[in-house]
């Protein structure tokens, strides 16, 4: 499969990063490190975070106005030449912007030798979704008599789905982008899901197939990762570790077991679940599985994941029993995370078992300070008093927003 | 380890020694995981969670006798925070202080929430502050400034930043300029006064090197008070006349800009470019239906078409000219 940016890039790239920290760790002289620096040069472009950001909307508008521009003239000409149906139009429009934006892209990467900067990906992203858009108006053309082909459940899914997925799997390869590789998973799922419900027992081991599908899912990546130009597919294999393990953990949560069958089944109000011990088990485990796995083999992606699904699996049990009101279990909760982190802090003081408490590269400024600073400014605010004469109004005591911290 | 070949690779190019190349293969292998984020989240995500639930929990039961546990509870934890950051206070320098305990920095944060708390409800429950309401909202401010400053916590700052802003009457949060409510000729002159007043802060504190990393924190909270309420204020036509508020607009935008791209900030930057460019399009809109000149729907998707692709060329090879190494800051 040929790449469509330089695989030198992104090999480089991570060099230069190993070669940083060590200089950071005190294991290279800045001497070396600018002789690596100068062996192994960076020639793409690639901005600052913000200025991403930046690029991304500016080209995302640019290109939704040329599109506009397009499919205004192109209406023009087809209801003067020829008299096709609305959908066919559609798609013709859109599957000509969608090419359009994939020559642009392939004429940014080569000229101006942008690597993730912002405005490739918003090419990229918004050519495959036109793609799409088109696919979904030929079949719906194809099919006229059929109304909701895009359900879960419908029988013609995969004749929009599967079209979907062979074109992610060919742009993943190509770009090698985390997003796309993200959505053919997604994809792959949906596949899986629409495939089973086609059997009236398929509900029940749908759970189960997630589960195994999400397992396979963490082999084949641990397969490619060695096998493939790793540092190319860096996010894309970062990514669908995180991802596998989350897919794992809902297959087997309650929650999503419970409320899930209940939304298939149209069901107003979700019953009981057959093997119920099982994912009141799955839920309480998998998730301190992950944090301990995460702990004992340096590995943050099992730990980060641990952690975002325990928080999920606390939420699934007030979601049945309200153990303690609200108030008070924020209150508790806060406290007892206040105690452990000041027990951990004390415990690290010097490193144990391979664990630090210190930043990775030991610099006496600790970094995000200043990103730290505006999440303070948007979240740190004491409940307001409630108003005179309701017995208890506003009042904000949730912590969101703080997990943004990344 | 995926970083094994790079020094193979390195040490046959002469670029490493044998020796360090073993030294950071051992490294490689034994440096210890750091959960520095991880803890500093979860640290916050307690303090804050701890906070609100005594904040609501202290206005429930009124009447019971488990109330006044809980208002002792507040108290006394917000006495001990305090302590607690007193007693492992760095010596005050006007740069950066470095050393500071990591738990006494959240647990100062935590005894500033409590703070908040326990000042409202006494105002709320006892009317402690009366009708001077002024006061009420100046004091935690007047405190925050004083604990930010001495224990150099940006945290504390933006906290004093967001009380200031609430004593004027005004919604500091990043998210939520927009959203200050009653939107009227007076509270968007006041947002435009503090948003100055708050650059100004920010860029004495540089240039004259007091707090200089508190810089960041004035300049984004006052720069983004300042051209959301401004362009907020020109869309909503509550004050006049237009073409100033559109040149103020423009010009901290170019400031910001100018800012971020000398002390390589890049969001003041992405701030800068979008508020201006947000800006100059309804001025240029603006223009065109003063001269009453008739455009049709093409133009102006051509309008935007043009502009982002200028843009999109002008950010790209900005960078190129200026010759500062992205790359290098971004390792």
């Amino acid at each position: 499969m040929n790449k469509a940016y330089n695989p030198i890039w992104a090999r480089n790239e991570a060099l230069r990063t190993a070669a940083q920290r060590w200089h950071r760790r005190g294991l290279l002289p800045l001497a070396q490190l600018q002789a690596i620096r100068e062996a192994y040069p960076l020639d793409f472009y690639r901005p600052n975070i913000y200025l991403q950001i930046l690029l991304f909307l500016l080209t995302t508008l640019g290109y939704l106005a040329t599109s506009g521009l397009i499919a205004m003239s192109a209406y023009e000409l087809f209801d003067s030449v020829l008299n096709w149906r609305g959908q066919i139009k559609i798609g013709v429009v859109t599957l000509a912007a969608a090419l359009a934006g994939q020559l642009v892209l392939q004429r940014l990467i080569t000229s101006s030798r942008t690597y993730r900067a912002g405005s490739d990906q918003a090419l990229l992203y918004l050519s495959l979704g036109f793609a799409a858009i088109a696919w979904q108006a030929f079949v719906d053309a194809a099919l006229p008599n059929v109304i909701d082909f895009l359900l879960l459940d419908s029988p013609y899914l995969a004749l929009w789905l599967l079209p979907m997925l062979v074109m992610l799997l060919w742009a993943t390869a190509r770009f090698g982008d985390a997003l796309l590789a993200a959505l053919s998973y997604a994809a792959v799922l949906g596949l899986l899901a629409n495939g089973l419900l086609q059997f009236g027992s398929g509900r029940l081991v749908l759970p189960f197939a997630v589960m195994a599908v999400a397992a396979g899912l963490y082999q084949l990546v641990r397969y490619l990762a060695a096998r493939t130009d790793y540092w190319y597919y860096r996010s894309c294999f970062t990514t669908l570790e995180v991802l596998a393990l989350a897919t794992f953990y809902l297959g087997g949560n309650y929650l999503i077991v419970r409320e899930g069958n209940a939304a298939i089944g149209g069901l107003p109000v979700s019953t009981q679940i057959p093997f119920a011990p099982v994912f009141y088990l799955l839920t309480a485990l998998v998730p301190l599985f992950y944090i301990w796995q995460g702990l004992r083999q340096h590995r943050r992606t099992w730990l980060l994941t641990g952690l975002v699904a325990l928080a999920f699996s606390g939420f699934t049990v007030r979601f049945y029993y309200s153990v303690l009101p609200l108030a008070t279990a924020s209150a508790l909760l806060g406290a007892v995370l206040i105690g452990l982190m000041a027990a951990a802090l004390r415990y690290l003081r010097t490193p144990r078992h391979g664990l630090s408490a210190d930043a990775e590269d030991g610099s006496a400024e600790r970094p995000g300070l200043n990103l730290e600073a505006l999440i303070v400014a948007q979240t740190a605010h004491a409940p307001q008093a409630p108003e005179p004469g309701f017995q208890f109004g506003g009042g904000q005591s949730g912590g969101g927003g703080a997990e943004g911290q990344f | 380890m995926h970083t094994d070949p790079f020094l193979a690779e390195l040490r046959d190019r002469g670029l490493l020694t044998p020796g360090q190349s073993a030294a950071i293969a051992t490294d490689e292998r034994t440096r210890p995981f750091s959960l520095h984020y991880e803890i500093r989240t979860l640290l916050y995500l307690g303090i804050t969670l701890l906070s609100g639930g005594l904040g609501v929990l202290i206005y429930e039961h009124l009447d019971q006798i488990g109330h006044g546990v809980v208002v002792a509870v507040v108290a006394l934890l917000m006495t001990a925070c305090l302590t607690y950051a007193a007693r492992h206070r760095q010596p005050f320098s006007w740069g950066l202080v470095p050393g500071n305990s990591l738990l006494a920095d959240y647990l100062l944060l935590l005894g500033c929430l409590l703070f908040l708390v326990l000042e409202g409800y006494l105002q709320a429950q006892y009317a402690l502050f009366g009708a001077r309401y002024g006061l009420a909202l100046a004091l935690p401010a007047v405190l925050f400034f004083g604990l930010a400053y001495r224990f150099d916590h940006r945290g504390v700052l933006s906290m004093a930043i967001t009380a200031l802003a609430a004593w004027v009457g005004l919604n500091t949060q990043p998210l939520a300029v927009f959203k200050n409510d009653f939107l009227t000729a007076s509270v968007s002159r006041a947002a435009i006064g503090l948003g100055t007043v708050l650059l100004l802060a920010g860029w004495l504190s540089e240039t004259q090197n007091r707090k200089a990393h508190f810089a960041y924190t004035y300049i984004l909270l006052g720069g983004n008070l300042l051209l959301g309420a401004a362009t907020a204020a020109m869309f909503a036509d509550v004050l006049r006349p237009m073409i100033l508020l559109l040149l103020l607009v423009l010009a901290v935008s170019a400031g910001l800009f100018w800012y971020g791209r000398r002390v390589h900030s890049h969001i003041f930057l992405l701030i800068g470019a979008a508020y201006g460019y947000v800006a100059f399009t309804y001025g240029l809109g603006e223009l065109i239906e003063w001269v009453k000149l008739g455009f049709p729907f093409e133009l102006v998707l051509f309008y935007f078409m043009a502009s982002t692709a200028a843009a999109v060329w002008f950010l790209t090879h900005l960078k190129r000219l200026a010759g500062t190494a992205a790359h290098e800051q971004g390792i």
